[in-house]
């Protein structure tokens, strides 16, 4: 009961919010809040007192015995079961939507009354209660598709967090923001339903839709090529993989920017999810797969370096920031195409950590919006680290994360994922995804130099004489920031929250082996 | 002293401390900036009695590793290592930061920032002595990018960039490309310059792993099976170089040794600290770490001797490249800088003989023991420098002069530390550069020897004329500030300033008279037992003194100082004629840098911000830009073809949703009815394509 109340509280509770926000916009962000607390406790609950442990589920080649998950169920015939799961690859993921979402409803009080009033709306109730009530569904969309159980059910959960989304931009959003909305939903879309089609062929020759009861040993290998490719088309147009990607600059940017410090650290991260959970999972001893893995490899890799090149060429603050989420999506799709367990742990982790980091950043993006009169070109920044100093502080935790400092949590996300990209191609005497690998890490050599060049152009040299009277955020919206960095040291000093229940499980998925 | 506090928390707290304080520094700013210094001092000072608690250990030849499981699903841990090598090093850390902590009191007085300054000093203490101490590479990492963070950021300390913080001439373009560079910018060159050497580390350290399961540097001593795994791949001197070329950046090393010279944009106390007696060192640690466990571990698939070759090679180069550039550059920070990157060479070129000799042990104490000697004169002549710069509000030694009069304390800290540098016996700096020269004659194995032996003494000339150009400048003649009556006047400055930097220049004389009789041989001992432990047998220790080597660093040293002397102290000849006639070009090409920080910029930095602006443009713009309009034209003519569904089929389910939004006056409904239509239409010819591609599918099967 513990999930299924965590995901339908925040989805009943926004149509109260809705109700409350009419009178008090500010009460419908704090009830907000409340509900989303509540679920984030329920979701801690289940996975610290209730989980239990369980026989690893077969997975090749070889078995840990045992593993520590925690799982619900309900009849959903004929579809099968609709279910709710946290084993350590979903909890990585439901955990940082969960402290994302949390944390941003309280960002988004001065924020959202902010964009409002902006737009010359002299009843600020309705909008902030339409804006709550989206939010919550998009929230329990995002977290609802990381815990289910069913194919079915996981594409419900996908497209809930669609549509909401499509509306948070088409109503709330800056510049063309139609235009740019139903370019992101038909994007993301046709991606989704590409998706769909694996799924249905994956569940209707597999002979269910549950993922525990699927047997895809039976499933002849030339449909699983289909379906591989269907998810990597799918799940690659969310993680705007290079070549799918032309939605989310636009998307990104002009989202209202409490939407898009959940879009791109909590949401298209989500397609990395997917991709560990479907294509890795049960996919994983496919010849499909296994012959893949370089072609994905190498398309993370160019993912990686074309959005960190993209970002060096941008100007516009929030559009840095989404190709800059390009190229660390590049850096999931390339852990995932390790096909080893460490780098795809690696992965998981990058989810995480790309969640706090960027989610500070587009924070950040979101203060100078706020403080200094909609700047978002950084040309026109500098210096601001005098008038800004905790927005400064923290905003620096959130670009030496991205960077992947030692101390933070992003550096445990890199050298996972590239000691998996080392160390599984170098025992199968693999050279070409040796060269892949070489490749990726020069590209983490891109993202230093533009985390570190747009931290210079934004907080440091002379303080441009328009931008004198700034003054330090409100508490509401730095002290989430705050919390993001606190949670990054926090896993930089102690990677295993995440990583061990992630290396464990994946471990019984993948096989141990570490080195040959 | 062991039984009160034994080495295992007492090496954990050397680093753990500094690093607490550095949290607590914000808080006890509170009660007032002078307790917030001296709380500073004070760690430093816990830390380093730390550090030195284990020496009596660490010198009877004392090796263990202390750890707890860190990640335990992959059975790594995290520890310290307290061994010969770790305790000298931290010793040797934790004394040179204190007294630099102490002038940093005086010197920093009154700067607003000084907050940040001691979170970022006390952080990077923390951080350096965690590369000491750390037990395994993985965490060494971690104190590595610790100490680069720290170096980025006190280097752009003064982040407001006003000219007069700017390093380098304005104006000054070489090739097209500026040579003046703000502090911030200097910041993040230093830190992308090392975080390219890093990449290498990082894909070394993953190598080892992927054969040895481990990063522990005991393990990998005791099971070298990891070595023989490499060797089967054609892997293992790739290997050793990759992490090699982590030290080559941090300790400024060609071909990354340009970030140093810039990195002086920091405040003096920083580029004392950090870019001349600590974190530059660590590339010479790392290497002093991981190289003897490379020499033993591959023994048995034929050694690594081109590993060593290269350290040595690329030592001896730097050593000279970087000592040429020091003979004309007029900023005084930066010719210290030069001289930094030049003396690390050297001990490089120790590191690297060491491998290539019967006697492994002569190379790598020589190596330690100028690492040593050069943390002590060289922190003591940059605080001389951040004093005399402070004085004369100048950074530039043709604008100085005349100072020994007015600076006499000062005038002779610099000349004992100078003269150190300049390789004068009986200093320390002889001593340890001369056990360098007589390794290089021991290395067998090291090809064109005799070539490495005269680029390592034409450096030693070098160094004593850069020195006494140097001191000649700045302390003698008339003072260009007086002549053009500035407002400059020069005095000593406070006590806080001169005790640490003088301290340290008489303990360069004492280690210089101590060094043959107790220093080499103590630490000889010590590192005969430290190298037994990793099973490199000591073959009897070659002879203390070579002759030849002693004869070359002497004639070096004092043709160096006399010709230095016979022109710019004692100005018996004016330089510029030849340096304006027959040596002009040569004088601009080292004035450049040998035009390599200019290439660098041509070749790496501008046409990687050109390929970007043309990517932007050309692809993004030009391709997927134009594919997403295409997309949006698409939709258009879509959704006039969705009419007919609309009026069909959508109708009913879209009244039934806007009948639900009008429960709760949903504005969605107004505004985007017309999109959910367009929503549904997709969605049913989305479900249609997938029964055709079931149908497709199944038919096939």
């Amino acid at each position: 009961m513990l999930l299924a109340a965590g995901i339908l509280i925040p989805i009943l509770g926004g149509f109260l919010a809705y109700i409350i926000g009419r009178s008090s916009p500010r009460a419908a962000g704090v009830f907000s809040f409340m509900l989303l607390a509540v679920s984030s406790l329920l979701f801690l609950m289940a996975n610290y007192l209730y989980a239990s442990t369980v026989p690893a589920a077969a997975g090749p080649p070889i078995k840990a015995p045992e593993i520590q998950v925690y799982r619900e169920q309900y009849d959903w015939r004929p579809i099968g079961r609709f279910g709710f799961l946290i084993d350590g690859v979903s909890f990585p993921f439901a955990l940082t939507i969960l402290i994302l979402t949390t944390l941003i409803t309280l960002y988004s009080i001065p924020y959202m009354v902010h964009r409002i009033q902006e737009e010359g709306v002299e009843d600020v109730g309705p909008r902030m209660g339409l804006y709550y009530l989206l939010y919550l569904l998009y929230s329990a969309g995002m977290v609802g598709s990381v815990l289910a159980t069913n194919l079915v059910e996981f594409y419900l959960f996908y497209e809930l967090m669609l549509i909401p989304s499509y509306l948070l931009i088409a109503e709330f959003g800056y510049g063309d923001r139609n235009r740019i909305a139903l370019m992101y939903f038909l994007w993301t879309h046709v991606g989704a339903l590409v998706l769909l089609a694996g799924l249905l062929t994956l569940g209707l020759s597999a002979g269910s839709f549950d993922i525990p009861a699927l047997n895809t040993a039976a499933v002849p290998e030339f449909i699983k090529s289909w379906v591989l490719l269907a998810f990597l088309i799918g799940f690659g147009t969310k993680l705007a993989a290079f070549g799918l990607h032309v939605w989310l600059p636009f998307a990104h940017a002009e989202a209202p920017t409490p939407i898009s410090a959940l879009l791109s650290p909590a949401m298209i991260g989500i397609g990395g999810y997917g991709l560990i959970r479907f294509a890795v999972q049960l996919l994983g001893g496919s010849v499909a797969y296994t012959t893949s893995l370089y072609a994905i490899s190498a398309w993370g890799a160019a993912t990686m370096v074309y959005g960190a090149v993209m970002a060096l060429a941008q100007s516009d603050i929030k559009r840095l920031l989404a190709y800059s989420s390009i190229s660390q999506m590049g850096y999931i799709i390339f852990g995932v195409a390790s096909g080893q367990f460490v780098g795809v742990s690696g992965s998981i982790f990058q989810y995480v950590s790309h969640g706090l980091g960027k989610g500070i950043l587009f924070m950040m993006a979101g203060v100078l919006i706020l403080q200094a009169h909609g700047l978002r070109d950084i040309g026109r920044m500098g210096g601001l680290a005098g008038r800004l100093p905790i927005t400064a502080t923290l905003s620096f935790i959130g670009f030496l994360t991205i960077f992947g400092l030692p101390f933070l949590a992003g550096f445990h996300a890199e050298w996972m994922i590239f000691l998996g990209a080392f160390t599984s191609p170098l025992y199968r005497g693999d050279w070409a995804r040796l060269y892949v690998a070489a490749v990726a890490l020069g590209a983490t050599a891109l993202t230093a130099a533009y985390t570190l060049w747009t931290a210079k152009r934004v907080f440091f040299g002379e303080l441009p004489r328009h931008l004198e009277g700034v003054r330090e955020a409100p508490a509401l919206a730095w002290a989430p920031m705050a919390v993001l960095a606190a949670l990054s040291v926090l896993l930089g000093a102690y990677p295993g929250l995440i990583a061990a229940p992630a290396l464990e499980r994946l471990k019984t998925l993948l096989g141990g082996i570490v080195f040959g | 002293l062991a039984e009160v506090l034994p080495p295992s928390l007492a090496a954990w707290l050397t680093f753990l401390l500094p690093m607490m304080g550095a949290l607590a520094t914000p808080l006890v700013a509170r009660l007032g900036g002078r307790v917030r210094d001296w709380f500073a001092v004070a760690v430093a000072l816990i830390s380093a009695t730390l550090a030195t608690s284990m020496l009596p250990l660490a010198l009877e030849g004392f090796s263990r590793a202390y750890s707890f499981p860190w990640i335990p699903v992959l059975g790594i841990n995290a520890g310290v290592l307290v061994d010969p090598l770790s305790v000298l090093m931290a010793t040797v850390v934790g004394w040179v930061s204190l007294l630099i902590f102490i002038y940093s009191v005086s010197y920093m007085e009154g700067d607003p920032g000084l907050t940040r300054y001691w979170f970022l000093m006390l952080f990077f203490i923390g951080s350096m002595q965690l590369i000491v101490l750390a037990d395994n590479l993985l965490l060494l990492f971690f104190g590595w990018e610790g100490v680069g963070l720290c170096s980025y950021a006190l280097i752009g300390y003064w982040y407001r960039d006003e000219e007069e913080r700017y390093v380098g001439r304005l104006g000054h373009v070489a090739l097209g490309v500026p040579q003046a560079y703000s502090p911030t910018h200097a910041g993040m060159k230093a830190f992308l310059m090392t975080r390219v050497g890093d990449l290498g580390f990082l894909a070394g350290i993953f190598l080892i792993y992927a054969s040895a399961g481990t990063f522990e540097f005991t393990a990998l001593a005791r099971d070298t099976g990891w070595a023989s795994a490499l060797e089967r791949h054609g892997l293992l001197i790739p290997t050793a170089l990759l992490i090699f070329l982590g030290a080559v950046g941090k300790s400024a090393q060609f071909p990354l040794h340009e970030w140093l010279p810039d990195a002086m944009a920091g405040p003096t106390s920083v580029s004392a600290l950090i870019h001349a007696a600590t974190m530059v060192k660590a590339g010479v640690y790392l290497v002093a770490r991981v190289a003897p466990i490379f020499y033993a571990a591959s023994r048995a698939v034929g050694g690594v001797d081109a590993f060593f070759q290269t350290v040595a090679w690329i030592g001896a180069f730097t050593a000279f490249l970087a000592a040429s550039q020091a003979l004309v550059s007029k900023e005084l920070k930066k010719i210290l800088a030069f001289s930094t990157v030049s003396q690390i060479g050297y001990m490089m070129l120790a590191l690297g003989v060491a491998g290539l000799s019967l006697s492994f042990v002569d190379g790598f104490t020589a190596g330690f023991l100028h690492l040593t000697s050069h943390a002590i004169f060289k922190a003591s002549m940059f605080m001389v420098a951040g004093a005399v710069i402070h004085v004369t509000h100048t950074r530039f030694i043709d604008e100085m002069g005349g100072l020994s009069r007015s600076m006499r304390i000062s005038y002779l800290a610099m000349l004992l530390a100078g003269a150190s540098l300049a390789g004068i016996p009986p200093f320390s700096g002889f001593w340890s550069k001369d056990a360098i020269l007589a390794s290089v004659l021991g290395a067998d194995r090291l090809p064109l020897k005799p070539a490495v032996y005269l680029l390592a003494s034409a450096t030693a000339l070098a160094t004593a004329f850069y020195t006494f150009r140097m001191m000649g400048l700045v302390f003698h003649g008339v003072g260009a500030g007086h002549a053009a009556g500035g407002h400059a006047h020069p005095r000593e400055p406070s006590p806080l300033q001169w005790v640490p930097y003088t301290l340290l220049a008489l303990a360069s004389l004492g280690a210089g008279i101590l060094a043959p009789l107790a220093l080499e041989p103590a630490l000889v001992e010590a590192f005969s037992k430290h190298l037994a432990g990793l099973g490199i047998e000591v073959v009897g220790h070659g002879a203390a003194l070579n002759p030849l080597a002693l004869a070359t660093s002497l004639t070096m040293a004092l043709a160096g100082t006399g010709l230095a002397w016979y022109f710019y102290v004692a100005r018996r000849a004016e330089p510029g004629r030849f340096l304006r006639g027959p040596l002009a070009g040569l004088y601009t090409f080292l004035e450049n840098r040998w035009y390599i920080n200019s290439l660098y910029y041509r070749v790496f930095v501008y046409p990687v911000a050109a390929a970007n602006a043309w990517s932007y443009g050309a692809v993004e713009r030009g391709f997927f830009h134009r594919l997403n309009d295409g997309v949006a034209g698409f939709m258009v003519v879509f959704s006039r073809l969705g009419n007919w569904f609309d009026l069909h089929v959508v109708d009913g389910v879209v009244n039934g949703v806007a009948w639900v939004s009008s429960l709760f006056s949903l504005q969605v409904r107004r505004l985007h009815t017309g999109l959910l239509q367009q929503y549904v239409v997709a969605f049913v010819v989305g479900v249609l394509f997938v029964l055709l591609l079931l149908l497709m599918l199944f038919g096939g099967a």
